[in-house]
């Protein structure tokens, strides 16, 4: 049931990514939901649940644009070694790493993305794709990390001081 | 250690899926997708487009950006035609020229297309739209505005759905011709275009009626008024360049750019952009231009697919 709403709810934000999406630039690029929302659930929910939504998402995504399908899953797998590797530290919230894992995520969802399409022949401006538009990518999902990451959490059950903080985090490693 | 594993196997997956979608095999399953989630994409477009401009307008832009927006169609659909008619002089200078030659493009037959989605990811330049091969649409297709000025080309055509390549996309290029000197309406009315002058005989060579070989083309002088030719490319960083222009090239600012047609991969004389900033560095061995689309490619609703011309096919097929 519970992979049936992420399904659906990536779905949507898919479908929000290339429809709404385009409207919302922000320092010159686009905030990217579906990567955010992977992000959320990896660390919410847990990083064996965050694998399986990371490759439906990452499917769903692919389908609505134009990269090659599989791109995003494998781009977006980062994230869940990520939220893996932030909960070796004890926090008191999960919004903080959350906001991390968005991040860093941008950061390694890009670089994959550029080597595939360099792979598959397609042009890629390394230095400008860097500078222009990974690194303000990596501020921007940050920044709208709580549009996804409140609802995320509110479906997982747990209550509005957890999360902001109050509930303690171990590792699964 | 399931932490591997599940990498592993997402890795795994991907790859295969990329090899697969690379051969077309899942193409398919792309049109399938489409077709669910186009009428929702569409409807999310068409609402979130006012909720836009009502950003727009709490700065007090709203009713400026709609009417720049219009005024923009309108000047693009007037440059295209004055680009037309520079064009029609020039080719009618160049038929003198080559007795016998007729007329290579048939009369346009267009397809019109909604836009359904947008890449986003900052890498690419490119839209979707809701007519596929099923439509007549094939691979390389040319695809013009609603003002008739080029946008890209198709892409990736599925059966009901297309990726189209725009302009601006770094995998773009375009075979272009830029008239250097600034548009002077006033010059070249259109009764002047019907019947040219005789052309001017290159020295030392014989009649061109008389001589059906190719005979060297003169350099292009900037004060001429002949097309100088170059290639216009998509850049992530200014948009579209156009470039390999000779090196002691004066190009005014405002000049217009549109396809030569050379390749066969266009049709001559569509209407690409204006000159927005020229580059000459001494030690580059060609002049450089920033050319602004004279579309409006990020706000796009409809385009049309040129039905009538067939591209060229170059690269493999």
């Amino acid at each position: 049931m519970r992979y049936l709403l992420a399904l659906l709810a990536a779905a949507f934000l898919t479908v929000l990514h290339v429809s709404v999406i385009p409207y919302v630039e922000v320092l010159g690029v686009m905030p990217d939901l579906v990567l955010i929302f992977a992000a959320s659930w990896a660390v919410v929910r847990g990083h064996e649940e965050g694998a399986i939504v990371v490759l439906l998402a990452g499917f769903l995504r692919d389908l609505a644009t134009s990269d090659p399908l599989g791109t995003s899953a494998l781009a977006l797998a980062p994230i869940v070694l990520i939220a893996a590797a932030i909960r070796l530290r004890a926090i008191e919230t999960e919004f903080v790493p959350t906001v991390l894992v968005v991040a860093c995520g941008s950061l390694a969802y890009g670089m994959i993305s550029m080597t595939v399409l360099a792979i598959t022949g397609q042009t890629v401006v390394w230095d400008h794709a860097v500078l222009r538009i990974l690194l303000p990518a990596c501020l921007v999902n940050a920044l709208f990390t709580p549009l996804v990451y409140v609802p995320v959490h509110a479906f997982s059950g747990q209550g509005r001081v957890s999360a902001i903080g109050a509930r303690r985090l171990t590792s699964p490693l | 250690m399931r932490l591997v594993w599940w990498l592993t196997a997402i890795a795994v997956v991907s790859l295969m899926s990329i090899a697969l979608s690379e051969r077309r095999t899942l193409d398919p399953v792309q049109n399938l997708s489409l077709t669910v989630t186009a009428p929702m994409a569409s409807g999310l477009r068409d609402a979130a487009r006012p909720v836009d401009d009502m950003f727009r307008g709490i700065t007090d832009r709203g009713d400026i950006v709609r009417e720049n927006r219009e005024l923009k169609e309108q000047v693009e659909g007037l440059q295209k035609t004055f680009a037309e008619q520079q064009d029609a002089q020039q080719r009618v200078r160049e038929l003198e020229e080559a007795l016998g030659v007729k007329q290579g493009r048939p009369e346009d037959q267009l397809l019109a297309a909604n836009v359904i989605a947008e890449d986003t990811s900052g890498l690419k330049r490119m839209i979707a739209i809701d007519r596929g091969s099923g439509d007549g649409l094939d691979e390389g297709m040319v695809v013009l505005s609603r003002g008739g000025s080029l946008v890209g080309t198709v892409a990736r055509a599925f059966e009901d759905f297309a990726w189209v390549r725009l302009i601006t996309d770094p995998d773009s290029t375009v075979n272009a011709q830029v008239a250097p000197g600034p548009p002077q309406p006033q010059q070249t009315p259109a009764s002047d275009v019907v019947i040219p002058s005789t052309p001017t005989p290159v020295p030392g060579s014989t009649p061109p009626s008389a001589t059906p070989a190719p005979t060297p083309t003169p350099a292009p002088r900037a004060d001429s008024g002949e097309y100088v030719r170059g290639v216009a490319e998509g850049d992530l960083r200014h948009g579209l360049l156009l470039d390999l222009l000779p090196p002691d090239l004066t190009l005014a600012e405002d000049s217009l750019v549109s396809t030569s047609g050379l390749g066969g991969n266009y049709p001559r004389a569509l209407l690409i952009g204006t000159v927005e900033s020229v580059e000459q560095r001494p030690q580059s061995p060609f002049t450089r231009a920033t050319i602004e689309p004279a579309a409006a490619l990020s706000g796009l609703d409809t385009v049309l697919i040129l039905l009538s011309f067939q591209p060229a096919r170059l690269s493999g097929e």
